[in-house]
């Protein structure tokens, strides 16, 4: 069967030398949901971008239904009818799903008027067929990430594309969101259309795909048949080499001490004006890993926030007996909390900064660094990026190179490493290992792990549900700002966590678990 | 009473004041939905007066030198998406870059042609007006009257006003549907900038009737306090435009009132100042925060 | 990139601005009938031929060091300040006032007048600082309007309360700066500026506020994070923006004739602008600035010779500038952009729509890097 795509040794090498793709043949044929795979930086996006028109290949060649082609544009690339579903959607917030959808495609040109109601006509027909139902006429940012998808999707689909690119899409849902987002690409499949499905995470890729292509360091390492394949395999060959145990990091033998952090109704309003947290009440204790999980958007970014004297709330918080109440982040990083934040490069370094100057950043004002009048101690101040570099074995062209010049691992771990040096006694680490690739983030957690058992009380914000898993001693799940269950880890599985993501309560949760059980379904 | 009296024969004077103040304003807000700012106004206004002035004269016909401004204001503007669309500059250096560049060339221009820093544009050059009950009113006022809700159906209401706007908040969105990014934000820079054109010409024909090259004398900065003001609404724009417009032109007809034998005559210069202090009152006012696009005054890269 | 590397590229890149400004100017006089190729020589003459040029440039670069200081000790923390002028004014104003209508101690008279007049551009800086912090008001709006009014306002008092003919009058000779070379125009105001200038370096890379101020500049949400308070950063570079600006205004009263403010204000000329140009092509940098100082003070200095020898009107000197910063606009924020997180107008929050930027998924590296780790 022909392909209905192919490359053709592509290779994509940037300005700066490094090689993000190379020599990379892939064939997708038509009709099938095609899974790419690897772990972060193998070079999926990359090769999907330049699939899409967004970027140029640097050598090599695209073969569309056998004739090469060459995009110069996401426009180009529509037209032949190849859509992509970015990881961060490209939607216009403030505009309404029905704008977004006929932004480009307004049937009529360019200075005509709107014609919307031809454009709600064939959007309802496509609703009808494909059964993704969105609503179109509220601004797409007051919508649920899950329906945002949709109206992605639904964006693609007016365009007619053959070939449908989803990168990451589970990211950002429920478990149950994520099979009805199956179900739709198995429907898309029966309209004759081919999908390709990037990620990361095996068991979807076994479930969903008909054939899979492992990527890693910008190669291709393998392209088989799903059925022949195994999570097994397939990790070995995503990693490299044996696979690290995914399992629990071990529990430490003794009981967790006094509570380090105590949150009693705590309420914080969004950006919208809105509460995004909505009444939470938990404790994290010295020596134990609470987990907070849930699917981005219900309120964690807002809790951290609060937590660490970025966002006024309501409510009492109490670390170590002292409320937090309108304190500014840097009293509150006296107290001994320290903040791994959830994006490195927005709130955790100053990039342009020398990694020395972020290497003090929050401890500017340490009596260590800054001495009489206020002058800095520059010669303490290197000395301390020194021993940090040395501590975590950061990579990095010498201390005064620019936080820039680092990579993402090595800039998480100068974070990471500037924030314990302030020997804290409540790390609160949002998202820490997003976009690291595998040595990083089992680094960090392995670092998240020793300090549990050094006493420190770890609150953990994640999304990864694996890592959740790995570390957590309890977890809350938090759904519309609220937590629907808190439970120690091993009470909970993932379907179980699944559930209450969506926003079941847990007893619920745990009844609907239990029925499964019963029957029989549900993985073992 | 006679304060009364002042405030309602100032009209008329407000409106042609208006004129510069309310296209550039209203030319501006387009230009910053589409996510591009220019805060080198006042160079346009002042570069496209000049040429509006030679234009006119060059051509014996004032309808040429509105014209000849028009062209020069999209020159500019030109030269300013160069820099800040394509060349991925910073768009406000870019501004102020064009300030100066507007001092220095008028002032240089006019010494070059008239032989002096300023000159007087003779009569016969003048934009007639219309003649009406109470006087005459400039066929510029209605342009920029109509101006307002052209642009603003322009905006809302049209394939390419959704694609400004969606290129100001989301460029990356626009840019995976297939609309040409950059095109966009050089058509509605250049939109901006010829308005600004037709204002800067009014200002020399229409209303001042000289060309020195401080002739916007801070107008091209209020017109961006009325974009401020306007919440990026064009219609709130022409508004905005007419208020500071009355301010200035209160100003002027106090000035030039000055021996009217008032009880404590306020001095010529704290008149001269009305404008600038009612601009920064009005912008502190503004009720409520702007919302600006998201993408503004950031150059597009295709990443 | 090494240091080096990038010290040598950012060189080039200012050399190719003004080089780039010269040849247009040379075009426009080519243009126009003029001998650019004369012009040019004029200039060189006036500015650099022989000593009085050297100390005539060197004593407009003067103010013009001062200037730049504004503007740049804004760029550094996220700010466009661009009412150096009009805190330039006032301070000439009050330099004015202390120096010819008070009557101190000789040891006293200078400092306490050149204070005076820093004060002055500190206070007029900040209801810019006030409104951009509790009304949001964009400072490129509210410093100009307030240069408009420091404008009418100081030629009110000149005209009305101090003026001697054409000027105001004169500064008392015990509160003139005196001279470095008998004859010229250069005097020890000079070494205010480069003291000042040395001090505004110490103060950014050597104090703790000079840090914060950057961290807010650069990134302030992360700097917020850091401890910093970027309100209080902001109004410090207001004020010591103002505090130069005042200082330019007492420098340029005090230390070059007139020793007065002519009614029209034209001695003051546009050195609070200009001083915009200086800090750009001084990389906001202090020791940039002062070499960038000294090439703007010989163009002042030398385009009366230019006048006088070629006849071109000296408005081409602002030609000139206005395509320097025109030509330094587009490399600058080139490699500014490359190093920066794009600063998004809210905080990730959760959904990805709309914001557009990096927002979630760590937003890995910057435009090149985030491709590369995205992969």
């Amino acid at each position: 069967m022909k392909p209905l795509i192919e490359t053709r040794g592509l290779t994509k090498v940037y300005p700066d030398g490094t090689v993000a793709l190379r020599d990379v043949s892939l064939r997708v044929h038509p009709g099938e949901v095609h899974g790419l795979l690897g772990e972060n930086g193998a070079g999926k996006t990359t090769l999907t971008k330049i699939l899409s028109g967004l970027l140029p290949p640097t050598s090599g060649e695209i073969r569309w239904r056998g004739e090469p082609v060459r995009f110069r544009s996401p426009r180009e690339a529509l037209r032949r009818g190849i859509g992509m579903v970015h990881q961060h959607f490209a939607l216009v917030g403030p505009f309404t799903g029905l704008e977004n959808i006929a932004l480009g495609a307004e049937g009529g040109g360019a200075l005509g008027p709107l014609r919307a109601s031809t454009v709600r006509g064939r959007l309802e027909r496509i609703m009808d067929e494909s059964g993704l139902r969105a609503p179109l006429d509220v601004p797409v940012e007051t919508l649920p990430v899950g329906v945002q998808q949709r109206v992605e999707i639904l964006k693609m689909l007016y365009r007619d594309v053959e070939l449908l690119i989803l990168d990451e899409p589970t990211a950002v849902l429920t478990p149950q969101e994520a099979e009805e987002l199956f179900e739709t690409l198995r429907g898309l499949k029966a309209q004759g259309r081919t999908v390709i499905f990037i990620t990361h995470k095996l068991k979807e890729v076994m479930e969903i795909t008909d054939r899979i292509t492992v990527l890693r360091g910008g190669r291709v390492v393998a392209s088989l048949e799903t059925r022949e394949a195994t999570p097994e395999k397939l990790s070995t060959l995503m990693v490299g080499r044996e696979v690290v145990s995914e399992a629990r990091r071990p529990r430490k033998a003794t009981e967790p001490g006094e509570p380090v952090l105590t949150v009693r109704d705590l309420c914080v309003r969004g950006e919208s004006g809105l509460r995004a947290v909505d009444g939470l009440s938990f404790e994290v204790r010295a020596g134990e890993v609470f987990a907070v999980a849930g699917v981005q958007g219900n309120g964690q970014t807002e809790l951290v926030q609060a937590l660490t004297g970025l966002r006024p709330f309501q409510g009492d918080v109490q670390v170590l007996g002292r409320s937090l109440k309108g304190l500014l982040p840097g009293e509150i990083g006296a107290l001994g909390v320290a903040h791994i934040p959830e994006d490195r490069r927005k709130m955790g370094l100053i990039l342009p900064f020398t990694v020395a100057e972020n290497s003090v950043l929050g401890l500017q004002r340490f009596p260590r660094f800054r001495g009489a009048l206020g002058r800095l101690r520059w010669r303490r101040i290197y000395g301390h990026a020194r021993t940090l570099i040395e501590a975590f074995s950061i990579q990095a062209p010498g201390v005064r190179a620019p936080a820039a010049a680092l990579s993402g691992g090595n800039q998480q771990k100068l974070v990471v490493g500037r924030e314990l040096s302030k020997s804290p006694r409540l790390v609160i680490a949002a998202h820490p290992t997003r976009g690291l690739d595998v040595a990083a983030t089992q680094y960090i957690r392995d670092l998240l792990a020793r300090l549990r058992d050094e006493d420190v009380a770890v609150l953990l914000v994640s999304a990864d549900l694996d890592e959740v898993f790995q570390l957590a001693d309890r977890i809350g799940v938090m759904y519309e700002g609220r937590f629907t269950g808190i439970a120690p880890a091993d009470a909970l599985d993932r379907e179980t966590v699944g559930l209450l993501m969506g926003g079941l309560p847990l007893e619920e949760a745990l009844r609907a678990r239990a029925r499964a059980r019963g029957s029989g379904e549900g993985s073992p | 009473m006679d304060f009364a009296i002042l405030l309602v024969t100032v009209l008329p004077v407000a409106l042609r004041v208006m004129v510069p103040i309310a296209l550039a304003a209203i030319g501006e807000v387009f230009a910053e939905r589409a996510g591009v700012v220019n805060i080198g106004l006042e160079g346009i206004l002042v570069i496209s007066a000049f040429f509006a002035v030679v234009g006119a004269d060059a051509f014996g016909s004032p309808w040429a030198g509105l014209v000849a401004g028009v062209l020069a204001g999209l020159g500019v503007g030109l030269l300013h998406a160069l820099l800040s669309i394509y060349l991925k500059g910073d768009q406000i250096i870019s501004g102020v870059g064009i300030n100066l560049l507007g001092l220095g060339l008028v002032g240089f221009g006019a010494v070059v042609l008239w032989g002096s820093r300023s000159f007087q544009v003779p009569n016969a050059l003048w934009v007639p007006g219309i003649p009406v009950p109470w006087g005459s009113v400039s066929p510029l006022v209605i342009v920029t009257v109509l101006a307002a809700p052209f642009t603003w159906w322009l905006l809302h209401k049209t394939a390419f006003g959704l694609r400004v706007k969606a290129v100001g908040e989301n460029p990356e969105a626009a840019d995976v549907v297939g609309v040409p990014v950059e095109r966009v934000r050089l058509l509605a820079v250049l939109y901006g900038a010829a308005l600004a054109g037709l204002g800067g010409a009014a200002l020399s024909l229409d209303w001042t009737h000289t060309i020195l090259n401080t002739l916007p004398a801070g107008r091209g900065f209020i017109a961006l306090a009325a974009v401020v003001f306007s919440k990026l609404n064009p219609l709130l724009a022409l508004f905005g435009g007419f208020l500071f417009g009355y301010f200035d032109a209160l100003a002027i007809q106090l000035a030039s009132a000055g021996g009217a034998g008032e009880e404590g005559q306020i001095p010529y210069q704290f008149v001269r100042m009305i404008p600038y202090l009612a601009t920064l009152i009005v912008v502190a006012g503004a009720i409520g925060r702007a919302r600006f696009p998201q993408a503004i005054a950031q150059p597009y890269r295709r990443e | 990139m090494s240091a080096r590397l990038g010290g040598l590229r950012v060189l080039l890149e200012v050399g190719v601005a003004l080089l780039l400004g010269l040849a247009l100017g040379a075009v426009l006089m080519a243009l126009w009938g003029y001998d650019p190729w004369k012009a040019y020589q004029a200039l060189f003459q006036g500015a650099l031929g022989d000593r009085f040029g050297i100390a005539n440039t060197l004593s407009r670069a003067t103010p013009l060091i001062l200037t730049g200081l504004t503007f740049a000790v804004g760029v550094r923390a996220g700010l466009f300040n661009i009412g150096a002028q009009g805190q330039m004014i006032l301070g000439a104003l009050v330099a004015v006032l202390i120096g010819g209508l008070l009557d101190l101690p000789p040891g006293l008279h200078l400092p306490v007048t050149v204070l005076g007049a820093m004060l002055a551009g500190a206070l007029w800086s900040l209801p810019a600082a006030f409104l951009k912090l509790t009304r949001g008001v964009h400072e490129v709006i509210s410093t100009i309007m307030l240069n408009w009014i420091a404008y009418w306002f100081t030629g009110y008092v000149v005209i009305a309360y101090l003026s001697q003919g054409r000027r105001s009058l004169q500064v008392d000779p015990t509160a003139r700066f005196p001279l470095i070379m008998a004859g010229s125009d250069l005097s020890y105001a000079l070494l205010l500026s480069v003291l000042l200038a040395g001090l505004v370096y110490w103060a950014l890379w050597h104090h703790v506020a000079g840090y914060e101020l950057r961290a807010a500049g650069l990134n302030p949400e992360a700097a917020r994070y850091g401890g910093v308070r970027p309100n209080r950063s902001l109004v410090w570079a207001f004020l010591l923006g103002g505090l130069a600006a005042g200082g330019a205004g007492a420098v340029e009263v005090l230390g070059r004739l007139p020793f007065a403010i002519t009614n029209d204000l034209s001695n003051l000329g546009t050195l609070g602008f200009d001083g915009i140009a200086v800090a750009l092509v001084g990389r906001n940098h202090p020791l940039g600035i002062l070499l960038s100082a000294v090439f703007f003070g010989a163009l002042a200095a030398g385009r009366t010779m230019m006048g006088y020898r070629a006849g071109v009107p000296f408005d081409m000197i602002q030609i000139v500038q206005g395509v320097i910063i025109l030509a330094i606009a587009a490399p600058e924020m080139w490699r500014i952009a490359r190093l920066r997180p794009r600063r998004a107008r809210t905080p990730a929050a959760a959904g990805p729509a709309g914001t557009g930027t990096e927002g979630t998924e760590g937003g890995e590296g910057g435009e090149r890097e985030r491709e590369r780790r995205q992969a």
